[in-house]
């Protein structure tokens, strides 16, 4: 499998207050990649490493199979970005922040940003700072997918957006990916949102990665169970990331990598299955997060 | 690319660059006024040229303000981004630097270019007494690259980081404050004049700004 990011060993320290000690990271090629994590977790610093905005302090990172920062311009006249923030100069139109991108992108499909210029509704001789949150996430998605880029970084790019507005950035988005096959990393604390579009899911926090698989596996490795008459101490097929007591009868397990003929291990030690209980992704992200915050922090080990 | 990039900056400078410009094409006429040789009794050749020295002390001072000005607003946009366009754009930054560093110098050919003009109009309007000549190229010449010595220090100054900026000024300030608690406390020690006398005396980087600026001279 190629990978469109592979990061690996990466450290980062920004002043006392954080870091990032050691990030493996890979992004498979093709792939739409939701990367979550609560705020102050190190998304967007991440994200600003990988596109050579920051230097790491150690570590790899390649960027459509070029070292980064090294071979910055290259790989970003390749990478599309919409940031956190709009940072556009505000003082230029729709229009003007249009042709100012396409000068700096030999890829850039003027035929496509019309239509998006359309289809988005933007009004192209409004001033980038007098438009709407919305307005600005729009014209920042046109950009970047007019470009037509082999990777799309989006951070945050739907953050407190209205839903009708969401929706069409997404949908073009995922148009686009449909259309060409490229790469999405897409950062998000809107699980919900990510469950829709996503196949790979990376979840961070405290500057560490807590998990990074397949969505599909993601979302049905982890269950809660309700056990009885479980020993003190198991050996079990699966992650077990917590064990809580409901009163004297049964216990509350919660654990990842689930399959369903892992049943039989309860008999094998004398335990009772009781319940299997799905979790959405974003009650699987909660958890996820409330366990690996009570571990020692070795993303190694809930991996 | 650098045309978007000039646009984008004239945007932000526009305002200083039209009155800049207005102000480098009317100063030397106003430098030879009442030496008009429309006028009965013209200036004796002393009397115009104290006038005309008068005069001269804002040329350097427009020099450095346009300089300044404009620095800033070439990087205004970059900064209230934080840089996050401007480093994500596909180009090495050193040629980001240059691009944004050459619009800022195209925007100031035009207030150079209005002292040429307001020069050589102002010298050929004006009653030159004998023994006095018009110097309008050699004053533009000069204008032009204290402009460019200005433009170039704010930009680098500009360019810098907030903390780069508090760094310079802390310096400033600290070395002014060192001079002021030297004097109350009678000691003698004098840090300003040799510090002046490296950035303002040749071959000093701002030994352009001082001396004579002359549109007539002997």
């Amino acid at each position: 499998m190629t990978h469109a990011i592979d990061i690996r060993g990466l450290h980062y320290r920004a002043g006392r207050s954080f870091e990032i000690p050691s990030l493996d990271l890979r992004v498979p090629t093709g792939a739409i990649y939701g990367f979550l994590g609560p705020n102050g977790s190190g998304k967007t610093t991440t994200i600003r490493l990988v596109l050579g905005l920051l230097r790491p302090r150690a570590g790899d990172i390649r960027v459509l199979d070029r070292p980064m920062p090294r071979q910055a311009a290259d790989v970003l006249a390749r990478v599309g970005y919409v940031p956190e923030q709009p940072h556009l100069d505000p003082t230029l139109t729709v229009r003007e922040a249009m042709r100012f991108q396409a000068a700096f992108y030999p890829t850039w499909d003027h035929a496509w940003a019309e239509e998006l210029l359309v289809a988005f509704e933007l009004d192209e001789r409004r001033l980038f700072g007098k438009l709407s949150k919305g307005q600005k996430g729009k014209l920042m998605m046109l950009l970047a997918l007019a470009q037509r880029p082999e990777l799309l970084v989006l951070d945050e790019p739907t953050d407190g957006l209205d839903p009708v507005v969401r929706r069409d950035m997404l949908a073009a988005l995922i148009d686009y990916v449909s259309e060409g096959g490229a790469t999405v990393f897409i950062s998000s604390h809107l699980v919900h949102e990510l469950e829709r579009m996503c196949d790979w899911i990376g979840v961070m926090d405290q500057g560490r990665l807590v998990t990074e698989l397949p969505m599909e596996r993601f979302k049905n490795g982890i269950k809660r169970l309700v056990v009885s008459g479980a020993p003190p101490a198991v050996a079990a097929p699966f992650s077990l990331l917590s064990r809580e007591r409901n009163g004297a009868a049964t216990e509350t397990w919660l654990v990842r990598g689930w399959e369903p003929e892992m049943h039989a291990f309860f008999d094998s030690v004398g335990a009772s299955l009781q319940r299997v209980i799905d979790l959405d992704l974003e009650d699987g992200f909660v958890e996820l997060l409330r366990t690996f915050r009570t571990l020692p922090p070795r993303p190694e080990e809930v991996r | 690319m650098f045309r978007v990039v000039l646009y984008a900056q004239w945007k932000w400078s526009r305002l200083v660059v039209t009155l800049g410009t207005i102000a480098a094409f009317i100063l030397p006429a106003l430098s030879v006024q009442g030496a008009s040789r429309d006028v009965g009794s013209p200036l004796k050749a002393g009397e115009l040229l104290s006038l005309v020295q008068s005069w001269g002390v804002l040329y350097p001072v427009l020099a450095a303000a346009l300089g300044l000005l404009v620095a800033i607003a070439t990087w205004a946009p970059d900064h209230r981004g934080r840089h996050v366009h401007a480093l994500s754009l596909p180009l090495p930054r050193w040629r980001y630097v240059l691009l944004r560093f050459g619009a800022g110098v195209v925007l100031l050919a035009a207030p150079a270019v209005a002292l040429l003009a307001g020069a050589v109009l102002a010298t050929h309007l004006a009653a030159i007494p004998p023994g006095l000549e018009g110097y309008p190229v050699a004053l533009t010449i000069r204008f032009a690259l204290a402009v460019l010595v200005a433009y170039a220090v704010f930009f680098a100054i500009s360019a810098g980081t907030t903390r780069t900026a508090g760094a310079i000024l802390t310096v400033i300030g600290g070395l002014i404050l060192v001079q002021v608690l030297a004097s109350a406390a009678d000691v003698h020690l004098d840090l300003l004049t040799p510090v002046q006398s490296i950035l303002l005396n040749w071959p000093g980087p701002l030994a352009i700004f001082t001396g004579r600026w002359m549109l007539i001279d002997v």
